[in-house]
């Protein structure tokens, strides 16, 4: 283990109110996605569909993206390529000094995070207004996201409250939720509508139109995007899809693993700019599609994971990312999918740990609506860590341990085991000691897994 | 060289198989809307998730007196944002009509091409006579939807030849699950929506 991943695991493990935080919203998350995902009876041939678009396009993205681009930019959309996170930055910033822009309405998207823009708008002198609720609370805060879906997870109501009464000039005078958000809604409103710039990601390029799908449940996307001047969207190349069909076969699987919704409130393809007759929308249109690792990522065994669709559903239904939350890990993603993504995107040997965090439980790659497999992916860079001599020659108790014994199948085979029977025991669904697992069972009580365990129904080949 | 010849360079930029990409549309893998469409539509509108209430009229002349009424319902004065749409001509003389949208607007009216039974949503589309900010900024939405354009699937919500500026699927009102998980109505967009199906009496 790194001294600073330690830490910072240390710290998420020793801190009560972020347990109770993320435990509220990755509970509520798990239940509704398990009573959306029984009522649609083919789910499981969904998948297998949803996985098998993905692995079209990613085997077929330098097609599509041209396609893309012919079709964006024929609708009047101005494309642009960027092989680093720094360049991205780079054409966003000069189309905003371009259009004179003093602040720009924000999107949510995780590729801006990615990319580092929040910085490199303050470094631009450029006001930024987060206007996804989550956004804004941590924007007040000062922080980071925690979670690709619910970015400010880690805040209690408390919490939100207090930024509240300290930044908005008409806070909520009643102690709810849905009088805070109603202070939210009042305070941004007027940053949405007079933002000269408005930058959103894409869920999805339709490679045969040329658009781009956004997709929200509160609306914020659209009031930040139609009124501004220029609309710039930053979008990794893998979010293509070959048409609109193809993207509502993964409409449909994202909105239930994200939030049990049967679909998004809002899902909106953008193409091109306003017409010349609109009444309304941006002038200009820029795309910025960025690679970042990813043409890298299909050469280096990792093409499975460019199939993401970034529902969440893997970090909620994680156990260590429900007892540490986002912020310990350290990368712009958290989770599993992160622990797969941050040591392609900032170097292995950075994040050597974060693939090592991890139980192996498969719980991940069960709920992922891709079917990507992400354990086997995460051994993948364990097994590289060891070969480049990463990883140190004394492996000490806590997690480095039990990623040792997870390198050893026989050894993790017996741990789980004995975790499952000392669970049946116990006769709870919490077990509060588990072999080899000290360093974590000290502070947090660790979920029982299922009765029986993934790696046994792996072994009988049911993956 | 430019970041687009190395990009398209290093993934190759060969045609996928003819049919392949065909192939993943075909027998989409969807929730079965069986029975009446109508019915559907109604029930998924009126899911907690969507959260979204309506009225059947017998045609656009009704649907003055249908806001009234509705707008009274939730004591509202009788003002409304109608946009230059032919579709919604009616006599909307009774009410004070805002002539550009305001921040504000307590309640908005607009025109959905198609409903989808499957999931409950109104299919909009920018145009000349469509503006779409509206839609965003009223506290009420209130949705004409002709009773025959309510298709089974999202596939059949496409529009088929050159697309306009947006092309935007609303389902049900807007919400938040951003602090705590708990579930807002209203957090950036309408908090009501209420769709007037529109039958052919
Ligand atoms: S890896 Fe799978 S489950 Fe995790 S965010 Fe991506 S699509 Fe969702």
């Amino acid at each position: 283990m790194s001294a600073a991943f330690s830490k910072r695991v240390d710290a998420a493990l020793a801190d009560p109110i972020l347990k109770i935080a993320v435990e509220r919203t990755a509970g509520t998350a798990e239940a509704k996605r398990a009573i959306a995902v029984d009522a649609f009876a083919q789910f499981e041939a969904a998948r297998t569909r949803a996985a098998a678009i993905k692995d079209h396009v990613v085997a077929h993205l330098g097609y599509y993206l041209e396609q893309f681009e012919t079709a964006a930019t024929s609708a009047g959309a101005h494309v642009h390529y960027a092989r680093t996170a720094d360049e991205a930055c780079k054409i966003v910033i000069d189309i905003c000094k371009a259009a004179g822009a003093r602040t720009v309405a924000r999107s949510k998207s995780m590729m801006g995070e990615e990319i580092g823009l929040p910085h490199a708008l303050a470094e631009a002198g450029i006001g930024r207004v987060e206007t996804d609720l989550a956004e804004h609370i941590i924007q007040l805060a000062d922080e980071r996201p925690s979670h690709i879906v619910w970015p400010a997870m880690h805040k209690t109501s408390e919490q939100v409250s207090a930024l509240f009464k300290q930044h908005h000039a008409l806070p909520h005078s009643e102690e709810t939720i849905p009088a805070m958000a109603e202070s939210a809604r009042r305070h941004l409103r007027q940053g949405m509508l007079g933002a000269d710039v408005g930058i959103s990601g894409a869920n999805f390029l339709v490679a045969d139109s040329g658009a781009v799908c956004t997709v929200t449940n509160e609306g914020n996307a659209e009031l930040s995007l139609v009124p501004p001047r220029v609309h710039i969207v930053t979008a990794g190349i893998e979010k293509l899809v070959p048409s609109m069909g193809h993207a509502v076969q993964l409409l449909r699987l994202l909105a239930r693993s994200a939030t049990g919704a049967t679909l998004t409130q809002y899902t909106t393809f953008y193409t091109g700019p306003k017409r010349a007759a609109d009444p309304d929308g941006p002038d200009a249109m820029h795309i910025v599609l960025i690679d970042n690792g990813r043409s890298a990522m299909r050469e280096d065994g990792l093409a499975e994971m460019l199939r993401c669709i970034r529902c969440g559903a893997c970090m909620n239904h994680c156990v260590v990312f429900r007892q540490i939350g986002g912020h310990a890990y350290g990368g712009t993603y958290p989770g599993p999918m992160g622990a797969v993504l941050t040591p392609a995107l900032d170097g292995l040997a950075a994040s050597r740990d974060l693939p090592n965090a991890c139980t192996l439980n498969g719980k991940c790659q069960e709920v992922c609506p891709v079917k990507i497999p992400l354990p086997t992916l995460l051994r993948g860079w364990r097994e590289k860590s060891w070969r480049e001599g990463l990883e140190p020659a004394t492996m000490r108790q806590g997690i480095a341990a039990w990623a040792w014994v997870a390198q050893r199948p026989r050894l993790y085979r017996l741990a789980v085991r004995a975790a499952i029977f000392g669970m049946r025991r116990f006769g709870r669904g919490w077990i509060r000691t588990l072999p080899l697992a000290s360093g974590w069972t000290a502070h947090r009580d660790l979920p029982a897994p299922d009765s029986e365990s993934f790696m046994n129904r792996y072994a009988r080949g049911e993956r | 060289m430019s970041a687009r010849a190395d990009i398209l360079g290093k993934l190759g930029t060969a045609a996928p198989p003819p049919g392949t990409a065909e192939a993943l549309l075909a027998d989409p893998v969807r929730p079965a809307v069986a029975g009446d469409r109508v019915a559907t539509f109604l029930t998924a509108l009126a899911l907690p998730a969507s959260g979204a209430t309506h009225e059947r009229i017998g045609s656009v002349a009704e649907a003055p007196a249908a806001v009234a009424r509705y707008l009274a319902e939730h004591a509202l004065p009788p003002a409304v944002f109608v946009p230059d749409d032919p579709r919604l001509a009616a006599d909307w003389s009774g009410f004070a009509l805002s002539l550009a949208i305001t921040p504000d607007e307590p309640a908005v009216i607009a025109w959905a091409r198609l409903g989808i039974a499957e999931t409950g949503s109104l299919v909009f589309e920018t145009g000349p006579h469509a503006p779409m900010l509206p839609n965003f900024l009223g506290l009420h939405h209130i949705v004409l939807l002709p009773e025959t354009a309510i298709v089974a699937h999202l596939e059949d919500a496409a529009l088929p030849g050159p697309q306009p500026r947006a092309h935007y699927w609303v389902t049900g009102v807007s919400g938040t699950t951003d602090i705590e998980g708990q579930y807002i109505r209203g957090a950036h967009g309408p908090r009501f929506l209420h769709v007037l199906v529109v039958g052919e009496r």
